[in-house]
């Protein structure tokens, strides 16, 4: 094991080259290439069974790579034990020691290290404080909520000053309140400590509101890598414009020159051309439901317009959604913010329309994976209605 | 409950009418019913039987012709209790406190060990054919399983002979109708009982508490001692209660393979029953023993209660006063 000075800058960059993960013939992790800079809050995003869980018991030293390389902070960590590794994890359902006391559980990794009675103290103190759990040092982990029971467990990790922690889904069992309160104190720690943070969740909310970078991944391989904005605004792929957000998939014939996609009769227009769509291929357009408008009348000049029949309306606070169907059993989700939403009747005509630039296109090798959704909030809207 | 939530309840379930409140569900059967069962053996078959015993005890015989004793009030004394502590059977006593407190810690020593690796190390496929294998014994009868150790300890039997053959022993094998014979016997009958408890209480560890542990810096020996033996605890005291009750009261082993040199008070108890037909000492003497279980519990309890003292005063952690 280094010293995390030999390493100097380095401390908490992780490094993985062509990582496999094999368990028996199932590729949980296909070929993983991934480097974090240190102190960044990077997400591992993806649904479940995407290798994301798998790849962060790799570095926490719980799964050994069937092939590639792991380094963190420099320096290679195949066959490292976990217990010899300068990282921590913040466990999915905490994994809090319940024989012991608050206080206990978070000092229980300076013990390891054999650190001193009056050091420990005021170090397990200072990370009770971090996290406001210190009034309640001596409940048993029973006796606290899901909230206060992952304070305890991020401090019990922090408290280590590792060079990289490592998140399972910590937020996963919290209800949505609490989650959100959660999410802003987490980057807030994680930018006061400066710590390699790497956040493993299914939730794309979370990883957009906390994570400098994310991965997005898909059975075992990362689909695109790239801050918040990139990811949402420049989806690499179907998949990935589907998982984070929401959208609406158009199936059709490209157009020449990638500017559009001929779908069920309609012209959809875009100002985004992919090139690699060639003419009278299978292809996929998608456009946000924050990015089309209703209207009662024909909005004419638009690019991009489609006539349906209003289906339903759902009130979500400052937003208005719309369920317009188009025919043929296809709907087109919309959301207005309230102020510059019409006031609409369920059954009548309506015009959706949106501009070229909103218009996304992709080919249609992940066509099955983003249309055939049942737990997407279109079929929900639907059911409510 | 009020009629307000009978009413918002969902007419489709099982909620009572509104205007019929919950008063209905108030009038069900008391919740002891329930344990009748359970109180009527246990009074029938536990508490009435050690009544009796004590009832015994406290009476004299009437002859040594005669089984049963004289309890008339009149010649209530404890006589019998001085007789049972009588200085020749005293080693019997002790002999079985020593049996039983040996053989309940080596069954400990041989199971945790085995529990463990059962319940961690074992892939779920084949534990339920280990624990099987566990109580295989059990199918048999105890008595032909304690009188197939007679033949295994036996000095002219296959094993002595066996280990004189490599050259282990010089001579035959002198287990048999001593006190190591009756320690070897009860390990082999007693064990399952220490397994199962501690399999069960180590399955029921989470498996993410022994990586949090590993992830913390603990080796895997450190993980072992500071967290999965003390969330076994209570495993190991079941298996160490289930072990140690029924072996202070053993008849069978002790008879079988204890002979002069290892007898244990349950024989004793049973030849002033069975042979000199002297209920009334014999009575005293399982009253006797029962104190002696009970003592010997709260000796352990209170062991136990220092133990776990020291262990938590060590671990714990007195933080620095809170600046307001």
């Amino acid at each position: 094991m280094a010293d995390a000075d030999s390493s100097g800058e380095q401390t908490g960059a992780v490094e993985l080259v062509d990582v496999v993960k094999m368990f028996g013939d199932f590729t949980a992790v296909d070929r993983i290439n991934l480097s974090v800079r240190p102190g960044e809050f990077i997400s591992l995003l993806g649904p479940s069974g995407c290798g994301k869980t798998t790849t962060l018991r790799m570095l926490a030293g719980f799964e050994e790579p069937t092939s590639g390389e792991l380094r963190i902070s420099g320096q290679p960590i195949a066959g490292t034990p976990p217990h010899k590794r300068d990282v921590n994890t913040v466990f999915q359902a905490y994994a809090l020691f319940p024989h012991m006391s608050v206080a206990e559980n978070v000092a229980y990794g300076l013990r390891q290290k054999s650190v001193g009675k009056a050091d420990m103290a005021l170090r397990v103190a200072e990370a009770l404080d971090m996290v406001k759990m210190r009034p309640l040092a001596d409940r048993r982990p029973r006796q606290l909520s899901g909230g206060q029971q992952q304070r305890v467990a991020l401090a019990r990790a922090l408290v280590n000053r590792p060079s990289l922690l490592l998140l399972d889904e910590p937020l996963g069992a919290l209800d949505r309140k609490l989650r959100e309160e959660m999410q802003i104190e987490l980057k807030l720690l994680q930018s006061q400590l400066g710590i390699t943070f790497i956040f493993v969740t299914h939730d794309q909310e979370e990883a957009l509101s906390m994570s400098d970078r994310i991965a997005v991944m898909l059975d075992g391989r990362i689909e695109q890598l790239g801050d918040p904005y990139t990811i949402y605004e420049h989806p690499a792929s179907a998949f990935v414009a589907g998982f984070i957000g929401q959208q609406n998939f158009f199936r059709g014939r490209a157009l020449e020159g990638g500017a559009g996609i001929e779908a069920n009769g309609s012209t959809l227009t875009s100002s985004r051309p992919a090139d690699s769509l060639a003419v009278g291929s299978d292809a996929l357009a998608a456009v946000r439901p924050e990015a089309i408008s209703v209207s009662e009348t024909d909005p004419g000049a638009a690019v991009n317009v489609l006539r349906g029949q209003l289906a339903g309306i759902s009130h979500l606070g400052d937003v208005i959604q719309f369920v317009v169907s188009t025919g043929g059993g296809r709907e087109i989700l919309a959301r207005l913010p309230r102020t510059k939403a019409p006031r609409l009747e369920t059954g009548q005509t309506v015009w959706c329309s949106w501009a070229a630039d909103h218009t996304y296109l992709f080919t249609a090798e992940q066509a099955d994976l983003v249309l055939a959704d049942p737990a997407s909030d279109k079929a929900e809207v639907l059911a409510g209605n | 409950m009020t009629t307000d939530t009978v009413e918002t309840a969902d007419p489709g379930s099982a909620a009572p009418a509104p205007g019929k409140p919950a008063k209905r569900r108030r009038a069900r059967s008391p919740k002891f019913l329930l344990a009748i069962p359970a109180w009527t053996w246990f009074i029938l078959f536990f508490a009435l039987p050690v009544g009796l015993v004590l009832l015994y005890s406290l009476g004299e015989q009437v002859s040594t012709f005669v089984q049963k004793p004289n309890v008339s009030p009149s010649v209530w004394s404890l006589d019998n209790f001085g007789k049972a502590f009588d200085p020749a059977y005293a080693p019997i006593f002790w002999r079985t406190l020593r049996i039983s407190i040996t053989g309940t810690f080596i069954c400990l020593v041989i199971s945790v060990p085995f529990a463990y690796w059962l319940a961690t190390k074992v892939s779920p496929k084949w534990r339920g054919l280990l624990l099987g294998l566990v109580l295989v014994p059990f199918w048999t009868n105890f008595l032909v399983r304690t009188i197939g150790w007679q033949l295994i300890l036996a000095p002219n039997g296959f094993v002595s002979q066996k280990l004189q053959d490599i050259g282990i022993t010089s001579g035959d094998l002198a287990l048999l109708y001593t006190q190591t014979g009756v320690q070897i016997g009860v390990v082999y009958n007693y064990l399952p009982l220490m397994i199962l408890p501690l399999y069960v209480a180590f399955e029921r560890i989470d498996p993410a508490l022994t990586e949090a542990s590993k992830d913390l810096g603990a080796n895997r020996l450190k993980t072992f001692v500071q967290v999965t033996m003390p969330l076994a605890v209570p495993g190991a005291i079941a298996g160490m209660l289930l072990v140690f009750i029924p072996l202070m009261g053993d008849y069978i082993t002790a008879s079988l393979l204890g002979g002069a040199k290892g007898s244990m008070a349950g024989v004793l108890v049973a030849e002033q029953f069975l042979n000199t037909f002297n209920w009334s000492r014999g009575a005293a003497m399982a009253v006797i023993m029962i104190g002696f279980i009970l003592a010997a519990l709260a000796v352990f309890a209170g062991i136990g209660l220092v133990l776990r003292a020291i262990v938590r005063a060590r671990r714990r952690v007195s933080l620095p006063e809170a600046v307001a």
